[in-house]
């Protein structure tokens, strides 16, 4: 009754530019019963790669949002109110997701709780607030602060944008509900992703601020990333306790695609440094809104 | 979302007796940050309101009746420049002189940059904004505008089913244009009461004649009215389905979604769903502050959002959680699906779908 394609697509791939979407939270429900520890099969490094994040990202998301909470006063722009408004949602959703992983991990055998400890360290007490400060100094507390949440932003929306591009994952097994959950998460990161950078220029246009900002997430992020992973592979019960992370690990993974390369990765970070650097300019807005039609956890929480 | 636990230095990773050095350094490296803050003194400042005007003058610069009870306004600025551009499924937000703001989904053309058109269809028991745009929005009359923003994002996947109840044509309509000019696989049904209901059939048949077989209009008075698994059934394999129209009609694609062959669905979430079984109530802000009338028809958080602007919010569903509040005295009637029993007990409340029994007083620690 359908018919085919007709023979003359025009332009097929022209994209669209949505910079007039309208963010909003989505709910979602995900079911863990069938995924297995090592969701993608044999693949325990680039499993805990991504598994990393479970456990980083429930503290920094929630610290997003109190930080962005603090900021919405501040907001002359209209629109940039309602992004932010929609940000906020976004994040307590995806901190909210992340956090029953934790709870499948723990089933599992893998007590994630030494690694979120720290996070909650870091989180609150590292990067929260300061009651001491007087206003003036909480101002730029604050600044700072949206700073690194800019340049952490620029890395979920690198990585959004490439697990939605990526079919190596789905070819080499991974399991669907977890795929789903880091692609419902990437596309909104995509959505979503000059929020945080508009609202610091908004609050502080200096470049140097922006730079800062990058200098410290990029080695500090970096470094919690590794600590993770090997934090994960030691804490694995499915795993020689003495099993061994190397760098090379994270080379094979990424020749095999299942992890961005470092190239690419690298460029994707210097590119925050240029001038006229603006978050829209990487990733598709209407790759990540038709993703989102079609997540399987989405369209189950939609009643 | 507790951040009251006091955290406490985390120990190493791996069990062993001594604290994680890494984490020394952080926090040490912040605290060494905000010490040299502290010595700052310039005050806060908010950045000035930005050039980018939000609220725009339009004119009505044409106004025709589509279908019974549909007019269409034809949009302009004063001097004749050009608008900010759209895609299909964005809406604009009209001030109207009463004050009232209304959205109205775009249904001219992209590439037309001097108008906007919109399709208004009176309702009888509405609030009376569609009365007004009827009734007091004349040819030559100004309007204050804010948008376009687009809240029903059209991805152009490779094929389509567009499916669209009565008005809501509207955002449908540039899809369909856009599939066309883009070569796309697509359908498009338009279900109504009555042909003579439905607007836009002239330029349907336009779109209908230039691509035989892709354009199917149920009227419900000549083909019943349609079952959501009927409509759906037109749908391509892995195809998406876009779909507008009145409350009832989303809902019935929606759970019938599932069997069909459809792989994404598209809709326009009007953020929040009309309060059920809403009962006044009264908010009061501190043990000893204002006390603000929540009426039947208005949730907690309007009422709340009137008195504190920079309340924070997002979904106005209850599942997001971000626009928590304590409640330190009364009984609240969660409507929420997203706090645990504990922390309803230690007092939380989301007062975007949350309410409280005629008459109660609710005491809010804000
Ligand atoms: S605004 Fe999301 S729960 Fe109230
Ligand atoms: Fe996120
Ligand atoms: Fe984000």
């Amino acid at each position: 009754m359908f018919r085919a394609a007709p023979a003359h697509p025009e332009r097929p791939s022209e994209p669209i530019d949505h910079h007039d979407l309208v963010l909003q939270p989505r709910d979602v429900t995900f079911d863990w019963g069938a995924t297995p520890l090592h969701w993608l099969p044999g693949e325990p490094f680039a499993t805990h790669t991504f598994d990393v994040l479970h456990l980083m990202l429930p503290e920094l998301e929630r610290w997003f949002v109190r930080t962005f909470e603090q900021a919405l006063p501040l907001i002359t722009d209209d629109r940039l109110r309602e992004d932010v408004r929609g940000f906020i949602g976004q994040e307590a959703m995806h901190a909210e997701a992340h956090q029953e992983v934790l709870e499948h991990l723990l089933a599992k055998g893998l007590d994630p709780a030494p690694y979120t400890r720290q996070s909650e360290w870091i989180f609150r007490r590292v990067l929260g607030d300061r009651p001491e400060l007087t206003p003036a100094a909480a101002h730029a507390h604050l600044l700072q602060r949206l700073a690194l949440i800019a340049a952490f932003e620029h890395f979920t929306a690198y990585m959004g944008h490439w697990i939605l591009d990526n079919g190596h994952l789905d070819q080499a097994g991974a399991d669907p509900a977890m795929l789903d959950l880091f692609r419902w998460h990437g596309a909104e990161e995509v959505e979503h992703r000059s929020v945080a950078f508009d609202l610091l220029v908004h609050l502080d246009p200096r470049y140097r601020r922006r730079v800062v900002g990058m200098l410290v997430t990029a080695p500090v992020l970096t470094r919690l990333w590794i600590r993770g992973v090997r934090f994960l592979m030691s804490a694995d019960p499915e795993l020689d306790e003495r099993v061994q992370v190397r760098f090379r690990d994270y080379l094979a993974a990424a020749r095999k695609d299942l992890l961005p390369r470092p190239g690419a990765f690298a460029r994707s970070v210097l590119r925050y440094f240029h001038p006229g650097y603006h978050p829209t300019q990487d990733g598709s807005t209407q790759q990540a809104v038709a993703y989102l039609a079609a997540s399987p956890a989405a369209r189950a929480a939609a009643r | 979302m507790d951040i009251s636990t006091p955290v406490t230095r985390p120990p190493d990773l791996y069990g062993r007796p001594r604290s994680d050095s890494f984490m020394q350094k952080l926090a040490a490296f912040s605290d060494n940050a905000v010490t040299r803050l502290a010595r700052r003194s310039t005050p806060p400042r908010r950045p000035p309101a930005t050039e980018m005007p939000v609220i725009r003058e339009l004119v009505v610069v044409a106004k025709h009746q589509e279908a019974e009870d549909v007019v269409s306004l034809r949009l302009a600025t004063p001097d004749g420049g050009t608008l900010p551009p759209w895609q299909p499924g964005a809406h604009i937000e009209l001030h109207l002189p009463s004050g009232r703001k209304r959205q109205y989904s775009l249904c001219g053309d992209p590439a037309d940059r001097h108008r906007y058109r919109i399709a208004v269809r009176r309702i009888a028991n509405g609030k009376g904004g569609s009365a007004e745009v009827h009734d007091a929005l004349g040819e030559g009359m100004r309007v204050a505008v804010t948008g376009p923003r687009n809240a029903f994002p059209f991805a152009a996947e490779a094929s389509l089913l567009l499916i669209a109840g009565g008005i809501g044509i509207t955002p449908i309509l540039p899809m369909a244009r856009e599939a066309a000019r883009r070569g796309l696989d697509w359908r498009l049904v338009h279900t109504g009461r009555s042909r003579g209901s439905m607007p836009f059939a002239a330029e349907l048949a336009e779109l209908a004649a230039a691509a035989p077989g892709r354009v199917s209009i149920r009227p419900d008075d000549e083909s019943g009215v349609p079952e959501a698994a009927d409509l759906l059934c037109v749908s391509p394999a892995a195809g998406a389905v876009y779909c507008c129209g009145p409350a009832p009609m989303i809902d019935g694609v929606r759970r019938a979604f599932g069997g069909s062959r459809a792989s994404a669905l598209h809709f326009e979430r009007f953020a929040p769903a009309p309060i059920a079984d809403g009962r006044p109530f009264e908010l009061q802000l501190g043990d000893t502050g204002r006390v603000l009338p929540v009426p039947y028809d208005r949730s907690a958080l309007d009422v709340l959002h009137d008195a504190l602007p920079d309340l924070p919010f997002s979904c106005r569903q209850g599942f997001c959680g971000t626009c928590r509040v304590r409640v330190v005295h009364g009984h609240v009637d969660h409507r929420d699906r997203r706090l645990t029993a504990t922390e309803r007990a230690a007092g939380a409340m989301l007062p975007c779908v949350s309410r409280a029994p005629e008459g109660e007083r609710l005491v809010l620690d804000v």
